[in-house]
């Protein structure tokens, strides 16, 4: 039996999956800073009937890093830069921001060296000011480390003490803004996180669940709790991937659909494509910044069931903003969830309120209620209409650099339409019908989260660039570089060295025997030529565990 | 209106000429690095886009390929032209202030007729744009700024005729350099005297000169010919690093001409330094484009005094910028009747080397001198392509400004010449109707394509 919570922001839900089933869910309102008696809360519930050695895996989701960063709790952290020529960004003119020498090349090439002397500046500078957190980050240092070891040995050697986090072992894409993102949220955040780890383990523990317990990432992949503790900004936004997870369990496998999850603030809606969803081409936002932290493909949109209504004029306008709970539930102002109540498309709270907030509005706008509530709901329906319109018009404009990617058009739209969250069931079927497309809204569309968290695999992804001109390779997810041995080394050695990384940190990681299928994702070869003589080839090699889901709930029935 | 950049990043990254030719998928690999690590696609003021693929019909509003678009063109060219048509687009719809389409393969050595690969180039992706714009948006009058190293002798010959189209190139002397021509008196036909501006400098020059003849030639001659847009066809082979071309400009010094010529668009052209200049030079150049500081962009090489100039260079291009400046003044003076005196038709013979594939065309190009438009081309043209063999095809082009007396004669010259046994192929290119007719005497078949 497998067991998926979503600790959320104000509430922790979870769900016990057994053989593709339901067997219970559970729903505990957050008391502040006790996480542990809320997971120990909602564990109990679940497990009425069932012993602890019958759970074969936890897997979680969490917003706890989000709403760190978002509520700027986090700690505060030195950066030592080495940007090298280029752009100038305002955003490195802060305080705690030093740029030291030392230049790197695209190639990995030793530009300019760096300089002990700033290091050391740089250093007396944090320590006046109590900073014990640094983050270092140089330019194209995913392929040569070189100067951010340099760096980081030095500040070691000082203060043995500090907190030193280093830019190619925390995003080893190329970008530097977002892999100094990266870099100083995995520095500002791995103390909190590692007690919201602890907590997690102690919960279990004291229901004596020895089950492997995995953390699920924004990408839509899992990884063990224990190994997370090193890159707890993996953990961001893993929400809207367990709600994309939980629609795809929701539906048939292998099918294309496009999921609508209404919460009280926001519509999120994702794309999943052939039963994949839809990876992000961007990393996530976070605080105003780019990181590298992939993500599913998630748009939203800022109206949900909790936005509020008012008139201008004749007119009805929904706001963006929330104002607390609907008129119904005791809120201060008329929602989109009261229209819904009106036109009997929900059983929500008092409905008489929602009677009466659409009484206040008909006056204004001088037409009835039950007009009100439809043209309330019409509103909703055309701004997530027409915002799905345009994150297809964006999935097709995703640049494309091969001229296979070009060639293959692009236009797509979706049969299956696929509700999830609170208000899906009043609002999902009618924007189907507006796109022309089929509702599907399981029974379990509100526990969708946690069902996400629970089917969610471990995946794993190694991206190798080997330049044999130099004979060096660097392993992108791991900051990893080192010398090519292998000769000749061509194509299929590329190749096989990255699966072999990719089984080997499997192994690590305790989830080798569940890693049956390495797809290629990226293969490309570029001859370097000098003079006319080719003397070197780069590689350029990509390959995942094939991602999906363990299970389909209720054989992903389509059930309305 | 809001101030964007629109990029199209399109290396072709699975296309080449052969395994070490110089136009090839390495050329953009380390821009791709240096762009993306940067993280300039994040900025807020730049957009990026994916290409769009132009249709034989985009192509044949520029071009006569022989014997057909499908037998010339492969999806790579057909991808990096509308990459450019993309962004052209993005620029009228005024979603972006300009754009840079950095593309492989390049096209400003792709001529009129087209009968094989000349200069790495097969099809010219500027004027596949300027079509566009005219056909789809009526815009009259377009600018090209040509700063490859190599003069733009494609781009050349499809506007020489043009009165609506300015092309101003600079380029290493065709003297010392391929393809050895863009010599300062080629300065259009007689309907379209003027137009075309060749600055042939000497080898040696640096950002110094080059800004001189910027700053005192080339700005004044645009804003005098007050285009409705311009395009940068913007080679990075004038670079001091460039193994083709014997230059000595930098980073800085093309991100400033960008700044100065401010282009709406800028597509790539030559560039074969691919390690010490390409990811440098279009780094600045985007963040010049795109208004942003770009003075830290500098060559790892690069020191302050690197590159001096030769005094003899700089008096030289001091010279030529001088007597140019002369010749603009004049041109506006002189008029067909001067020209051309009483002829019906103006006509030059050409011969057009393909580098790539080893043959050469010849030519026969003549233009109605007409008084009240700009009158219709007629190219007579002959090669023995290696695919093909001998071909011999005439090609008709009605300039979109045709009066109907031209209109008519072009037309009649058209069915004369299906009667010709000696052309294989005969070409209609109607730019007043948008249409495109080609007759095979083979089968004596005759098809269209229209917009």
């Amino acid at each position: 039996m497998y067991i998926g919570i979503d600790v959320g922001g104000t509430s922790t839900d979870a769900v016990l999956l057994s053989n593709g089933r339901v067997q219970a869910t559970a729903k505990v309102y957050n008391t502040p800073n006790n996480l542990l008696s809320d997971l120990v809360q909602a564990l109990d519930t679940l497990m009425k009937g069932v012993t602890a050695d019958e759970i074969e895996r936890v897997v979680l989701s969490t917003t706890v890093i989000t709403n760190l960063i978002a509520e700027r709790k986090n700690d505060p952290v030195g950066l030592l830069l080495m940007p090298g020529p280029g752009c100038k960004l305002q955003l490195y003119k802060k305080p705690n921001v030093h740029l030291l020498s030392g230049t790197i090349d695209y190639k990995g090439r030793e530009i300019t060296p760096v300089v002990e002397e700033e290091i050391i500046a740089a250093i007396d500078d944090f320590d006046s000011k109590g900073i014990d957190k640094v983050a270092i980050v140089g330019k194209f240092s995913p392929r040569n480390n070189r100067h951010e070891l340099q760096v980081a040995d030095i500040v070691t050697k000082l203060k043995p003490n500090w907190q030193v986090e280093m830019g190619h072992r925390d995003g080893g894409k190329l970008n530097f803004p977002r892999r100094v993102a990266t870099t100083l949220f995995t520095c500002a955040t791995k103390e909190k996180y590692q007690s919201f780890v602890y907590s997690v383990q102690q919960a279990l523990r004291q229901r004596h669940i020895n089950a492997q317990v995995f953390i699920l990432k924004a990408d839509g992949g899992t990884m063990p709790l224990e190994s997370s503790i090193q890159s707890p900004v993996e953990t961001i936004f893993s929400g809207p991937a367990a709600s994309t997870l939980g629609a795809q369990a929701l539906t048939p496998a292998g099918e294309t659909s496009l999921v609508i999850d209404i919460g009280g603030t926001t519509t999120d809606l994702a794309l999943i494509l052939s039963g994949q969803p839809l990876l992000s081409s961007k990393g996530v936002m976070l605080d105003d910044q780019f990181t590298q932290v992939r993500a599913l493909a998630v748009k939203s949109v800022p109206v949900g069931g909790d936005s509020i209504v008012e008139a201008v004029g004749k007119e009805l306008i929904i706001y963006s903003e929330r104002m607390g709970k609907p008129y119904c539930l005791g809120g201060p102002l008329p929602t989109p969830t009261d229209a819904l109540n009106v036109m009997g498309l929900t059983k929500l709270g008092d409905i008489d309120k929602s009677w009466a907030a659409m009484e206040v509005l008909s006056q204004q706008t001088q037409r009835s209620p039950v007009e009100v509530a439809r043209n309330i709901i019409d509103l909703f329906v055309d701004t997530v209409v027409t915002e799905i319109e345009n994150m297809y018009l964006e999935w097709e404009q995703e640049p494309a650099y091969r001229i296979w990617e070009v060639m293959q058009s692009r236009k797509m739209r979706t049969k299956n339409v696929v509700g999830v969250g609170g208000g899906a069931m009043g609002f999902v079927p009618q924007i189907a019908i507006k796109i022309g497309g089929i509702p599907i809204i399981s029974p379990y569309a509100t526990a969708a989260n946690a069902i996400g968290a629970a089917v969610a695999k471990p995946t794993m992804q190694v991206t190798l660039r080997a330049d044999t001109e130099q004979k060096v390779y660097s392993i992108e997810e791991y900051g990893y570089q080192g010398k090519i041995e292998a000769t000749p080394f061509g194509r299929d050695q590329a190749l096989n060295l990255a699966k072999k990384w990719l089984l080997d940190r499997a192994a690590a990681i305790d989830i080798g025997d569940q890693i049956q299928e390495i797809e290629v994702t990226r293969q490309d070869v570029f001859n370097i030529v000098r003079d006319m003589q080719t003397t070197g080839r780069i590689y350029d090699v990509c390959v995942q565990t094939v991602r999906g889901i363990q299970w389909h709930v209720d054989a992903g029935g389509r059930l309305i | 209106m809001i101030n964007k950049t629109g990029l199209v990043f399109f290396p072709a990254f699975d296309w080449s000429i052969s395994d070490i030719h110089p136009e090839r998928e390495e050329r953009l690999l380390y821009t791709r690095d240096q762009i993306f690590e940067e993280g300039v696609l994040d900025l807020p003021e730049i957009v990026e886009y994916s290409p769009r693929v132009a249709t034989p019909h985009d192509i044949s509003r520029v071009h006569f390929c022989v014997p057909n678009v499908d037998d010339q063109v492969l999806a790579a060219h057909r991808i990096a032209a509308g990459a450019a048509m993309r962004l052209s687009d993005r620029i009228i719809n005024k979603e972006i202030t300009n754009g840079f389409a950095i593309v492989r393969p390049p096209g400003h050595h792709a001529m009129r007729v087209v009968h094989g690969n000349r200069g790495f180039c097969s099809i010219n992706n500027e004027a596949v744009v300027i079509e566009h714009l005219r056909r789809t948006y009526g815009i009259k009058k377009i600018a090209i700024v040509d700063t490859d190293v190599h003069h733009g002798d494609g781009t050349q010959d499809i506007y020489y005729h043009d009165p609506d189209v300015l092309f101003i190139s600079f380029h290493q002397d065709g003297r010392t350099l391929y393809p050895g021509t863009g010599f300062t008196d080629e300065l259009g036909g007689p309907t379209a005297y003027g137009s075309t501006i060749n600055i042939p400098l000497p080898p040696g020059v640096t950002d110094k000169s080059l800004h001189y003849v910027v700053d005192n030639l080339i700005l004044p001659v645009l804003q005098d010919f007050q285009p409705e847009f311009i395009i940068n066809s913007a080679g990075q082979d004038n670079h001091y690093t460039d193994p083709l071309g014997s230059m000595l400009i930098t980073a800085q010094g093309y991100a400033q001409l960008t700044e100065k010529l401010r282009p709406n668009l800028a597509v790539l052209e030559g560039g074969y330094a691919i390690e010490t200049a390409l990811p440098y030079v279009n780094l600045a150049i985007l963040l010049a484009l795109a208004g942003k500081d770009y003075s830290n962009v500098t060559e790892p090489d690069y020191q302050p005094g690197k590159n001096v100039e030769n005094s003899k260079v700089t008096e030289y291009v001091c010279r030529m910028v001088d007597s140019l400046q002369t010749t603009w003044r004049k041109s506006k003076e002189i008029t067909i009747d001067q020209l051309c005196g009483s002829n019906k038709y103006y006509q030059r013979p050409k011969n057009i080397f393909y580098d790539t594939e080893y043959f050469e065309e010849k030519q026969l190009e003549k233009v109605r001198t007409c008084f009240d438009c700009p009158g219709y081309v007629i190219i007579d043209s002959h090669a023995i392509q290696p695919k093909l063999g001998r071909c011999r095809v005439l090609a008709i082009s009605i300039h979109n400004r045709c009066c109907k007396k031209c209109i008519a004669e072009a037309w009649d010259a058209y069915q004369e010449a299906k009667k010709d046994y000696r052309y294989s192929y005969v070409y209609l290119q109607d730019k007043t109707e948008d249409t495109f007719i080609t007759f095979r005497r083979e089968d004596q078949s005759e098809w269209l394509t229209e917009g």
